[in-house]
């Protein structure tokens, strides 16, 4: 071979004008909805008082003279976090999703699959249980550290961890198989799932706590926890995205992966990584949410096509996209929890995703 | 579906769990509680003690340190007992938001809801504008919207008091807190006379072992825990509680019969008219407790004041005496 002539592509990517259209589009949509869902809420603020909130604030621009201090306050400091929060939760799940898809080829796949969410559960239960059950606990337990409460830690902690002893049981010889794994997380899950019970049956006032980190929730996200959930959640993504060549042969299947000469085993351990990165952050700040990282990856896969180079900056928009939507709902309505509206719209849609799939084939497994 | 999605509950339990916290302030038993609340005013210590001055630096039920600039104007209630304190003060006119649970005075339900379905809506509460916020202990309003509000720079005093005498103090407190220490004085003195009132009555008398229906959900007995400000309620109306779990609230029905309550008072008739003295009778292994062979079985219509633990808690307690000892306070 001569040197200088780049190697011909394995396969073609989409059309340059197709993924400008794309990101671009979903950009513009994204600042459309975040100017709205701050405007929206149990207190409405017209779009262009937010505008000039935001402008003044962001940009120096303009003067929010006439704008009682309590509309900045809602926005700055309540709103405004909380809509990034849930694009920043979104995009995080939406892309650990499309991951965990590709890399274990199985459509029921999403972020929270091999042991994330009963984790972070574990994590979160014990921060929050523990004050009422050793009141001595109490006044360590409401500190910080860095900056993040106990429980947002505990969380975060509770996740990684759970991820690695799941990926050390299921690993044979440097190589780490989808079914292993699953079942690994399974039962590593049920194990902590029922330490969560205990906890849940013996926790007294602060049962009601637990049950609403359970459903997800962002209404408790400040500007500190974007601070840290967001680098990590935009490192894990660079990252995964820098990997779409692995993530589409992974799709294939482990085997025709390797004879294409990608090192499976070290890949999908990269990539699981990495994927467990982003949930386990999102997790943090918000709870178990769910359907997110489940239905937006199907979606965009029959929308944009199943070439990662797209399919995850596509996701992860989509994802930002349809939490905020959900937690604008929830909001509207009253305090329902963003999980229980992510599942009230996410469950029928995966039912009409399943009833379509007989025609059109569903997911990374085909 | 993963084992912690199995977790999940149907979204009408939390709802109903959120309910049970709500409803049964009283209850529910703490253990962080740093006592009755204090007082310093900063600038003039010395003076007059019904003179309020500012700024006043406060101690909460929570141990939290709060300063007043100036006599509140804008007051948010996070706590059906909080707002009937402040309307009790005659500063009803100064509430800004409450919650969706209050109900007396009759004139708080014109004030816009704060708290829905026992969910503090925070932003609702900076648009409120308060200069002070009185929120509620041991979770009922959660710690994490306590620590919200307090970053958003509002002045947040917490109120959980789990005795008639730190009601008594938490009455004075809003009192001083709000330039309204005269009232609070003479309302306490009012609530100490009849407390004293009931003591005398019930003393010498014999004290029945009583057990008193908070709820009894999906199989779950709720009562007063061991320990709780209704235990003590009920001992201080002449009866010898049978109490539940400290944390729990809740009683093993083997447990219950066990203690064989020689009077049941049901609270949560209040609320539900189906439960009745002869529902209880038919219920699996009740049939067997003295209190029900005695036919001593009692409704009692007055639970809201006598789990609420704010000015009316006397009229709780008068209630309870009724119930336990007819014909002692001389009213039949």
């Amino acid at each position: 071979m001569r040197a200088g002539v780049a190697p011909r592509p394995i396969v073609r990517g989409p059309a340059v004008g197709r993924v400008a259209l794309t990101l671009g589009g979903g950009l513009l949509v994204l600042l459309v909805a975040l100017v709205l869902a701050i405007g929206m809420g149990s207190v409405a603020i017209a779009p262009d008082d937010v505008l000039r909130i935001l402008a003044h604030r962001a940009f120096g621009i303009g003067s929010t003279v006439g704008i009682a201090d309590s509309l900045e306050t809602i926005v700055i400091d309540l709103r405004l976090p909380r809509v990034l929060g849930a694009m920043v939760v979104g995009a995080g799940l939406a892309s650990a999703g499309t991951v965990f898809q590709a890399t274990l080829r199985n459509p029921m796949a999403d972020p929270y699959i091999i042991g994330t969410a009963a984790g972070a559960s574990l994590g979160a239960t014990i921060g929050i249980a523990l004050p009422v059950l050793l009141p001595a606990l109490a006044i360590g337990i409401g500190g910080t550290w860095l900056g993040l409460g106990i429980v947002q830690a505990l969380a975060f902690g509770g996740g990684i961890g759970t991820v690695l002893l799941v990926i050390s049981v299921a690993r044979q010889g440097g190589q780490l198989p989808s079914v292993t794994l699953l079942l690994t997380g399974y039962a590593v899950s049920s194990l902590l799932a029922a330490g969560v019970a205990l906890l849940m049956i013996s926790s007294g006032r602060a049962l009601a706590a637990i049950f609403s980190w359970l459903m997800g929730s962002l209404a408790a996200v400040a500007w500190v926890d974007l601070a840290i959930a967001t680098p990590v959640i935009a490192v894990a993504f660079l990252g995964l995205l820098s990997r779409w060549r692995s993530l589409n042969l992974l799709a294939l299947g482990d085997a025709p992966a390797s004879n294409l000469g990608l090192a499976v085993g070290r890949e999908k351990l990269r990539l699981t990584l990495l994927a467990t990165l982003a949930t386990s952050a999102a997790v943090a700040i918000s709870g178990t949410i769910g359907f997110i990282g489940l239905v937006v990856p199907h979606l965009l896969r029959l929308v944009v096509g199943p070439d990662h180079r797209l399919l995850m900056p596509a996701s992860a928009m989509a994802g930002a996209l349809l939490l905020v939507l959900a937690d604008l709902g929830a909001r509207l309505s009253g305090g329902i929890p963003v999980g229980v509206v992510t599942a009230f719209v996410g469950a029928p849609f995966f039912l009409w995703l399943l009833r379509r799939a007989r025609r059109v084939s569903l997911g990374a497994s085909a | 579906m993963t084992p912690a999605r199995l977790l999940r509950p149907a979204p009408v339990f939390p709802a109903v769990v959120l309910f049970l916290a709500a409803c049964a302030p009283a209850v529910t038993t703490t253990t962080g509680s740093a006592g009755p609340p204090s007082i310093v005013a900063q600038a003039t210590r010395s003076a007059a003690p019904t003179a309020a001055a500012y700024p006043m630096t406060l101690t909460d039920d929570a141990g939290r340190s709060v300063t007043l600039t100036a006599e509140p104007e804008r007051i948010v209630s996070l706590a059906p007992s909080n707002t009937e304190i402040v309307c009790a003060l005659d500063a009803c006119d100064r509430l800004v938001g409450v919650t969706d649970f209050d109900d007396y005075p009759a004139e708080v339900a014109a004030i816009d809801k704060v708290v829905n379905f026992a969910q503090v809506d925070v932003e609702a509460v900076v648009a409120a504008e308060p200069d002070l916020v009185l929120a509620a202990g041991n979770e009922l309003t959660p710690t994490s919207v306590i620590d919200q509000l307090t970053d958003l720079d509002l002045r947040v005093v917490v109120l959980y008091p789990e005795s008639l005498d730190e009601v008594a103090a938490d009455i004075e407190f809003i009192g001083a807190a709000i330039g309204r220490a005269d009232a609070a004085a003479e309302l306490v003195d009012d609530m100490r006379t009849r407390v004293a009132d009931v003591e005398a009555a019930v003393s010498g008398l014999d004290r029945p072992r009583t057990f008193y229906e908070v709820s009894v959900f999906e199989g779950t007995i709720y009562t007063a825990g061991e320990g709780s400000f209704l235990a003590s309620l009920i001992e201080t109306a002449g009866g010898e509680p049978v109490t539940g779990d400290a944390l729990s609230t809740s009683i093993e029905i083997e447990d219950l019969v066990a203690a064989d309550p020689e009077l049941i008072l049901l609270g949560d008739a209040t609320y539900d008219p189906t439960i009745t003295p002869e529902s209880v009778a038919e219920r699996p292994g009740w049939g067997t407790m003295t209190a029900v062979t005695q036919g001593d079985v009692v409704v009692v219509g007055e639970d809201v004041v006598i789990t609420r633990p704010g000015p009316r808690i006397v009229d709780g307690l008068e209630a309870l005496v009724r119930a336990i000892h007819p014909g002692a306070l001389g009213d039949g």
